[in-house]
């Protein structure tokens, strides 16, 4: 109840402030005009005396002075510029760094100008009011030129290679142009009214608003007509994107918003809002913006997909990624630090301040950038692993042996592995960071691991061997195996402590690492296949030898077993039993094929051996008697 | 075609009589730092050349000459694609005579038609301090309008020479230090005239006096003063009509140049390459913008050399003078007439005004190396 009453209560000081804020602006736009024609009369009748040709005079010279100083700058700044703008930009990494150079150039310039002018008002006996005009005048220069330069390097209506955001050509120009009226408005807004103020207060007020409500305006037109999707890019164009709250509505939702409380509340309060309002606007346009930088690398890796992929490229996603983690993070940096400046928050004495508020305020800010750098190592990492996991594509069993499919069963292991441990060493991190005391948790930890281990022991020898076995590169996912006990079978998974054997009947075998003992790996390389042909004695061994070899050439050509062979067929006579002539037959296969070619090698000799006539030695043994010899 | 060359130097000889004449005025000015009195004794010396009959003739002269020369090139340019320091310099021109016609009046007419009228710098200052501070303004205005016209024309002119190695170093600074001498010494002797003004009452009726003397021509003087002043203004109306009237006869005929790099441009037939160049965002040197003195634009044709316009006079001269090769043509000069035409530039488009004074220097910039590479330092 007394809650709702607060904030009832809350609400009604809050509408009558804004009411009474409103009653004063109604009044100082009422007495404004007629108190700024009195205030121009005045300040004519005050131009045309000797004062004013004074003013005006000494004014002349400060333009030529600062003209004069930053001419000499560009004597020797304007081939660099020149220089810098002729050459090519070659892709928008190029155009950021040509983008510096040029601000600085260009900047140089502009600071050069403004100190001259200042620095040589200075010397001057003014008249009455007059210098304060000048600084004020001379520093809207600055804030004017200096948007120029900004919107210029930004969005270089000029030249599309040397934009640094995504924005289309055609509405470059009025962007920057639109930009720049904000820009003089709020300069105005910022300055003119200071020097009316002591002799017109209520112009003063009018003045502000009217120059606020024309940034304002311009401001929204900006935010509607120029803030737009990120454009679809020709390669992935054809992707269907979810429906997103459009950001326009939000830029002029802030604008509105910072414009209504300075209306109503404050100047500060409005800063503050605009800063929070910027920071969340550039949140939303951050990876736009950044990924617009590596766009031509992104773009260049999608079209070469379709080719055979190389595994050495690195990602093109994980420089942007970094740089928009490091980014988001500076942002909000740079609008606290912001924000603290306008709430005058005394930065320096923060540190040593006692309240522990503050303190765990500040804590909270050392945990943040801690896992800002875990998760960049985290991107580093999982972008990499992934990218090589995509380029390798995915374990097919029934294809051929893929050479990289260790990398498929590491690679996975290894990105959990550095999750749990980006995790853990946070976690400590962030508690030792808070004050928290985490040596008993680590001591508690070693004393725990201890026990465990002693109990875990065969499990430690599994996950140990388990490395070894991987990273010595002994068998891989695919690949048929036979340990030194009867387990054998073909390898289909790989975890942390087993490897999972299917043997070719069926049942599939758990073995531990640890009892894998020696490893017999039959799919490396190539394999050799022997086998016998048993013919009659009467047969011409160097006739069978040729036919087989001839045999064998041709089964090269063979569509279906010709490319896994590495060595053809050949044979020769091994053996000479009675009644029967041994040919040894071999031939080198692709691990894995010797069975298919083999049989294939059988049915050829047996059409070959029929067509000549010749059968194998049958198991008959003929028994010649000699001639005389009678039985018995 | 030695007209084009004739017509250039002239404007120069006239645009260095009438700088001659200010700087003398304004150095005249300047001595006000010291006193009022000073100021006096040396307008006699320092304004002495020009109060002869010969003086003043050639004065006049060249006000003349130099104004009509103006809204003459004004007339026949081409394309509003041109240098900054051009458009000040055209602008600054444009405005200079209207703001300075009061003055004239003010000094040199009045004292024909009104009788036993004087003209002093103490009445002057006295004038444009208290009696009309309004014109002040114009004058304030006028001098740093003249004096930036004025020097950007000879700094143009004068930091091709080689000679400018040697004398630009304090030629430059000079520059700058006339005018703020000038309108510091304006005004010293302004504080000096006011508080005259407050404390001789004597000397302040002789200028009220005089001041009085101009009452009866006043009409006069401000009916010829608006007469000048339209026919001025007709006459910058006219050339402008003149220009927009060729830029409408030649808009639909279209022209393309073809550069290294694989750049390209393309505009209106009639104009120079340069021009083109200017148009279509192809970075080009030209030093002396376009006025074919430093030769840092030529560029070798390697294709449609007929659609080109024949040398001229100055083309000549400079490409002689920078030892250029035979098939190289200016590009401020070299008109585009055909339907296209291929051009290799021949100096990268940083090349300074040191190109134009010793163009052996640059020479071994082949064509190959015209831009250089990317991430070279600035």
């Amino acid at each position: 109840m007394s809650t709702g009453e607060g904030m009832a209560g809350m609400a009604m000081t809050l509408l009558e402030a804004a009411k009474s804020r409103v009653a004063a602006l109604g009044a100082d736009l009422a007495q404004a005009p007629a108190e700024l024609h009195s205030m121009l009369a005045a300040a004519s009748g005050a131009l045309y005396t000797g004062a004013g040709v004074r003013a005006a005079t000494y004014l002349l010279i400060l333009l030529i002075v600062g003209a004069g100083v930053e001419w000499l700058y560009w004597t020797y700044a304007h081939g660099p510029l020149r220089a810098l703008e002729s050459a090519p930009v070659s892709s928008p990494r190029h155009a950021l760094r040509v983008a510096l150079r040029r601000l600085a150039l260009l900047g140089t310039g502009l600071v050069l100008f403004t100190f001259a002018t200042l620095a040589a008002s200075a010397a001057f006996v003014w008249p009455r009011g007059m210098h304060e005009a000048v600084v004020a005048l001379t520093l809207f220069v600055l804030v004017v030129r200096f948007a120029w330069i900004g919107v210029s390097v930004v969005l270089a209506p000029g030249r599309a290679a040397w934009r640094l955001v995504p924005v289309a050509q055609e509405k470059a120009g009025w962007l920057a142009a639109t930009l720049m009226g904000a820009a003089v408005a709020l300069a105005l807004a910022r300055f003119a009214p200071n020097l009316v103020e002591p002799a017109a207060p209520h112009g003063a007020a009018m003045l502000r608003l009217a120059f606020a409500t024309l940034a304002t305006a311009l401001l929204l037109v900006a935010a509607f007509a120029f803030i737009e999707g990120p454009v679809p890019s020709g390669a992935t164009g054809a992707k269907r994107r979810l429906p997103k709250f459009p950001a326009s509505i939000v830029a002029a939702a802030i604008v509105l918003t910072v414009f209504a409380l300075w209306l109503l509340r404050s100047g500060t309060a409005a800063t503050v809002a605009g800063i929070v309002g910027g920071v969340i606007l550039v949140q939303m346009a951050l990876r736009d913006l950044v990924f617009f930088f590596w766009q031509d690398m992104i773009d260049a890796e999608a079209a070469e997909a379709a080719d055979p992929p190389a595994v050495d490229a690195s990602d093109p996603t994980l420089l942007p990624s970094i740089a928009l983690s490091t980014a988001r993070f500076l942002v909000v940096l740079v609008g606290l630090a912001a924000c603290a400046l306008q709430l005058n928050a005394p930065l320096a004495g923060m540190a040593a301040s006692g309240n522990p508020l503050v303190r765990l305020g500040l804590d909270m800010l050392g945990v943040a950038a801690l896992a800002l750098f875990t998760h960049l190592v985290w991107i580093v990492i999982r972008t990499t692993i992934d990218h090589r996991l995509k380029r390798i594509g995915p374990y097919d069993p029934h294809g051929e042996a893929n050479p990289n499919a260790r990398l498929l069963t590491l690679l996975p292991l290894l990105r959990t592995s550095a999750a749990v441990l980006l995790v853990v060493t946070l976690a400590l991190s962030s508690l030792w960071a808070l004050g928290i005391e985490i040596t008993p948790l680590l001591a508690g930890a070693g004393v725990v691991g201890l026990a465990v281990g002693f109990g875990a022991q065969a499990l430690v020898r599994d996950v140990i061997a388990g490395i070894f076995f991987l990273a010595e590169d002994v068998f891989r996912v695919g690949e048929y195996i036979e340990s030194g006990s009867t387990t054998k079978g073909t390898v289909e998974r790989i975890t942390l402590r087993t490897v999972a054997l299917r043997h070719h009947n069926g049942p599939l075998y758990f073995v531990p690492y640890g009892s894998l003992g020696s490893v017999r790996n039959n799919s490396r390389d190539w394999v050799i296949e022997k086998f016998n042909i048993p013919l009659p004695i009467g047969v011409d061994s160097e006739k069978i030898r040729k036919m087989i070899k001839k045999i064998g050439i041709e089964m090269l050509s063979d569509p279906e077993v010709g490319h896994m062979m590495r060595m053809p067929l050949k044979s020769k006579l091994a053996r000479v039993d009675p009644g029967v002539k041994i040919f040894r037959c071999k031939f080198q296969t692709a691990p894995g094929n010797q069975f298919d070619v083999r049989a294939q090698a059988f049915k050829r000799i047996e059409a070959a051996l029929r067509a000549e006539g010749i059968n194998f030695a049958d198991g008959a043994t003929v028994v010649v008697q000699p001639a005389g010899a009678a039985p018995g | 075609m030695r007209a084009n060359m004739a017509i250039r130097s002239l404007r120069l000889v006239t645009g260095m009589v009438l700088m001659a004449f200010v700087a003398g005025h304004l150095a005249n000015l300047s001595i006000g730092l010291v006193s009022l009195s000073a100021m006096e004794n040396w307008l006699s010396t320092l304004m002495a050349p020009w109060q002869t009959p010969i003086g003043r003739v050639l004065l006049a002269g060249s006000a003349l000459v130099h104004a009509a020369l103006g809204l003459y090139a004004m007339a026949m340019r081409r394309t509003l694609a041109m240098a900054k320091t051009d458009y000040v310099q055209l602008a600054l021109g444009i405005l200079t005579p209207p703001l300075l016609l009061s003055h004239v009046m003010l000094t040199a007419v009045a004292g024909e038609l009104a009788s036993g009228y004087e003209v002093s710098y103490g009445f002057l200052l006295a004038v444009y301090w208290s009696l009309a501070p309004s014109y002040a303004f114009q004058q304030l205005l006028v001098v740093l309008f003249v004096w930036v016209h004025a020097a950007l024309g000879l700094y143009s002119w004068l930091v091709l020479k080689p000679v400018w190695r040697r004398i630009g170093g304090f030629v430059l600074p000079i520059l700058f230090a006339v005018p703020i001498v000038a309108l510091l010494g304006f005004a010293e002797a302004g504080k000096e005239v006011l508080e005259r003004l407050a404390t001789d009452a004597e000397w302040r009726a002789t200028v009220l006096q005089n001041s009085a003397r101009v009452g009866p021509v006043r009409a006069r003087i401000d009916a010829l003063q608006s007469t000048l002043l339209a026919a001025y203004c007709g006459l910058v109306l006219l050339a402008l009509a003149v220009f927009a009237g060729r830029i409408l006869r030649d808009r639909l005929t279209r022209v393309r140049v073809d550069y290294d790099a694989g750049l390209a441009a393309s505009g209106r037939r009639g104009l120079s390459i340069l021009e083109l160049s200017r148009l279509g965002g192809v970075p080009h040197a030209d030093v002396c913008s376009g006025r074919g003195r430093c030769g840092t634009c030529r560029v070798h044709v390697t294709g449609g050399a007929g659609s080109l316009s024949p040398r001229n006079t100055i083309e000549d001269t400079t490409l002689a003078r920078v030892h250029a090769d035979a098939g190289d043509r200016l590009a401020c000069q070299a008109r585009v007439f055909g339907p296209g035409v291929a051009v290799v530039r021949a100096l990268p488009p940083y090349a300074d005004a040191s190109a134009a004074r010793q163009p052996g220097d640059w020479a071994d910039t082949a064509p190959e190396t015209a831009t250089p590479p990317a991430g070279s330092p600035a």
